[in-house]
């Protein structure tokens, strides 16, 4: 083993650290900072272990104390434990030049994606003029045919987006990797881990300029309250929540809250002459904007999921006859198929005449018949995923898997490719993260997920975004239920 | 104000309020019965204090006799006896969970610690060292939470809701606490009549010993200190001082003013009182105690199930 330079060499937190071949976000080199991290890497350099861990418990027992927690169900246990969604102290930190960029490419990606959902449920001109398969289109499982149709208030289907990008280590390049214009959770984190941040670091934040992220409730507030089906009256908004056990049920609550609104279930809500009211101690009162946070197909027992408690008997009827706005809009699941997915490269084109700013990771559709054999025969390469799956379900990780899973894999693919699409393993970035068994720091791969809000007009993306990490060493997966955990994500202000 | 936000809230503190009274309840008698003579059968000690909980029956389902250890288990923490302590804060703090957007962060952060730190007891450890410290800190805990509802909580329709809940579950309880010890008293001499220690017990669970002496200056009497309990105006744990909070909070709600009603909760609730102001104790007694409070919290039932029907489940005609 070659020995480092002394200048490299490492004591305390970073001590063993190595970079292992992947993009670093922090270093450069082994032990060299980039210069957006500098001031970072000394000050957690001249820190011990023990120092470090009093910051981390002083984190953890915030998060206790407000509930941010998810719960865990065991064979054998009624009741479940509830654990700590893991915050890691170590912020990403992103450079305003670096952050720029994929704000242009973000926004650009957003109006697109809403050009899309405005003209397949509406005059169909991409399915005319041959740019994509009706067919595609039509048998995405998060297609739905109600909408059709239907115009929706100021014509804006994505009010949120959840677009989930990576960087891949060989070219330090940041890839969309997938789109969540469904219902995207995970923004109260950010704000979350960013007061929580400042409580346990706050020097840290005495010699950089950070970028705000708390403006983001009063955004989304804004435009709900522009969009409420009785423009002159004072709107009557609501946030729908599938109820306490949801797993994000906490941000729910702390969206609702911030931005005064009512958090109601399906059950303080009735319809009736398709208008929805909510069931108050004085009687009724009219809804005009529900922000839901319940799937489309648990959305109206009578039009979708017959069984479903979640939603409220006839609220698809007020929504199509214009009398309630529902955010995001009823079918944007279309948008969240890895089949469509990998066109909106495409759609930016064909909508907007841009060249994309954010490249997509390479894609196979197994439905084209010649990327189909190519995923055949390079399975054990290769990462495939279910088109309508998230979360890192029904996904195959060939290098990792074995033979009988591959084969398996096989089968499925075989009997649907609609359903499958297959990508290049991508070696994500790292950041150095606190490895609490050893009291040292390692390097741990990362994603980013931006939070993009569309007002009809224009783009706003929080600064930064949701940075999830895979806490288990070597770990790709960076999804809560698999262990990972998050960090506080820094833009830096121009000049830094 | 949302229907099931008020439902959550008026159960919210209910289940504090019972939290802490059956915390006040096993302390006192714990260490009073330490103290006690161990003549007396195990039933006369420790059965009156699961009479209180209102859970005999489910008691009976899980033990066989009522003994320091049961008792401590059965009403501190056991998660299949839903009025046990640990039970309540739990449902208290789902019920706040549940309307998390509109009670004050600090109320939150409050409830959800003081559920944390109750986790951190077992009963192996307390029935050795006995519930002192756990119902030290359910104690203080509640009092803590009303601290800060009251002052982080706008007083609107909400507080008014928790008020009435709270105040509603207090009387009941203290209705029981009376009831159980007055039973306990009509044992027959001879088999061990409890002597003035119970009805000191009585006294300091719900925190009255001082406010009696100053009172009436004289020694226990189980007359005065049911007259106490039941009829003072000003004692913040008395039957009367809970309805008068009981019926402030349901007008606030509806607006109505003195001396009228807007519904069936308020009628009942203002027919209650007006007994509770005029009646003696004298009167009560030759009427018969147990039957007396056996109606009043009958009353105190229905009084819940009008309210509910009033806002929380009133039948929508579309």
């Amino acid at each position: 083993m070659p020995s480092a330079p002394p200048e490299a060499a490492v004591y305390g937190l970073f001590e063993g650290y190595a970079l292992d071949g992947f993009y670093d976000e922090m270093f450069s080199a082994p032990g060299k900072p980039r210069p957006h991290y500098a001031k970072i890497f000394s000050k957690l350099r001249a820190m011990a272990p023990s120092q470090f861990e009093e910051r981390r418990q002083l984190a953890d027992v915030a998060f206790l104390l407000q509930g941010i927690t998810f719960t865990v169900y065991s064979e054998g246990e009624g009741s479940g434990t509830e654990r700590l969604f893991p915050f890691d102290l170590i912020p990403r930190v992103l450079p305003h030049t670096e952050w720029d960029r994929i704000e242009r490419g973000l926004a650009q990606r957003v109006a697109a994606l809403n050009l899309f959902l405005q003209d397949v449920y509406g005059q169909q001109r991409i399915f005319k003029e041959g740019r994509i398969a009706r067919s595609l289109v039509y048998s995405c499982q998060h297609f739905r045919r109600e909408m059709i149709g239907v115009q929706v208030q100021r014509g804006i289907h994505t009010h949120i987006s959840g677009i989930d990008l990576v960087r891949d280590s060989r070219t330090g390049e940041f890839l969309v990797l997938e789109d969540n214009v469904r219902t995207p959770s995970g923004i109260s984190y950010v704000l979350e881990n960013r007061l929580v941040m400042t409580r346990c670091f706050p020097e840290l934040f005495q010699t950089y300029e950070v970028l705000p992220v708390n403006h983001y409730p009063a955004e989304l507030c804004k435009i709900l309250s522009s969009i409420s089906p009785r423009p002159g009256e004072v709107p009557q908004m609501a946030l729908l929540t599938p109820g306490v056990h949801n797993s994000a049920y906490f941000e729910h609550c702390f969206l609702a809250q911030q931005m005064g609104i009512e958090l109601v279930e399906g059950r303080d809500l009735i319809v009736d002459g398709d208008m929805v009211y909510m069931k108050t101690i004085r009687g009724l009162t009219r809804v005009d904007v529900i922000y839901r946070r319940v799937d489309d197909e648990f959305l109206d027992p009578l039009v979708f999921r017959p069984e479903s408690l979640l939603g409220v008997p006839g609220l698809m009827g007020a929504y199509r006859a214009g009398n309630v706005t529902l955010v995001n809009a009823v079918g944007n699941g279309v948008v969240d198929d890895k089949a469509i997915y990998a066109h909106v490269p495409d759609f930016i084109r064909y909508y907007l005449g841009e060249e994309p700013m954010l490249r997509n990771v390479d894609t196979y559709v197994c439905a084209r018949p010649g990327d189909l054999k190519y995923v055949l025969e390079h399975l054990p390469e290769l990462v495939v995923k279910a088109v309508g799956e998230s979360g890192g379900y029904g996904m195959l990780m060939g290098p990792a898997a074995d033979r009988a899973t591959i084969e398996e894999f096989r089968r499925r693919i075989e009997a649907q490719p609609r359903n499958y699409i297959a990508q290049p393993v991508i070696g994500l970035s790292r950041v150095p993260s606190y490895h609490p068994a050893t009291g040292r720091v390692a390097g741990r791969h990362v994603d980013l997920r931006p939070y993009c809000l569309y007002d009809g007009d224009r783009v706003i993306v929080v600064p930064g975004g949701l940075t999830r990490v895979a806490l288990q060493p070597g770990s790709l997966v960076v999804n809560s239920s698999q262990g990972g955990g998050s960090k506080d994500t820094w833009v830096l202000r121009g000049g830094d | 104000m949302l229907s099931r936000i008020a439902d959550s809230l008026f159960w919210l503190a209910r289940y504090m309020e019972r939290a802490e009274d059956t915390a006040r309840i096993l302390d006192v008698n714990y260490h009073m019965l330490l103290e006690e003579s161990r003549r007396q059968p195990y039933r006369l000690r420790w059965e009156p204090l699961i009479v209180m909980a209102g859970e005999e029956q489910r008691f009976r389902q899980f033990y066989a006799e009522a003994n320091a250890t049961t008792v401590i288990e059965f009403l501190a923490f056991r998660p299949d006896n839903p009025s046990s302590i640990s039970q309540c804060i739990a449902k208290a703090r789902e019920n706040a969970r549940s309307v998390r957007d509109y009670i004050s962060r600090e109320m939150w952060e409050d409830i959800n610690g003081l559920y944390h730190a109750l986790n951190r007891f077992g009963p192996a450890e307390e029935v050795g060292a006995g519930p002192h410290r756990f119902c030290n800190l359910v104690r203080f805990g509640v009092h803590r939470f009303h601290g800060v509802t009251d002052g982080t909580l706008p007083h609107d329709d909400g507080w008014q809701f928790l008020r009435a809940g709270g105040f509603l579950e207090r009387a009941e309880m203290t209705a029981r606490l009376v009831d159980a010890q007055y039973q306990n008293l009509l044992v027959p001499p001879g088999v061990g009549a409890p002597d003035n220690h119970q009805w000191m017990a009585v006294l300091r669970s719900v925190g009255a010993y001082e406010a009696y002496h100053r009172q009436y200056h004289s020694p226990i009497e189980p007359e005065r200190v049911a007259e106490m309990l039941i009829l003072h105006p000003l004692h913040p744990r008395s039957i009367r001082f809970s309805v008068t909070e009981v019926q402030a909070g349901l007008r606030a709600v509806s607006g109505t003013g003195a001396g009228s009603y807007a519904n069936e909760a308020e009628r009942l609730t203002g027919k209650v009182l007006e007994g509770l102001r005029y009646d003696t104790i004298e009167e009560i007694f030759k009427r018969g105690l147990h039957p007396y409070l056996h109606d009043l919290l009958r009353s105190c039932r229905l009084i819940g199930e009008d309210i509910a029907r009033t806002y929380f489940f009133y039948a929508v005609v579309a």
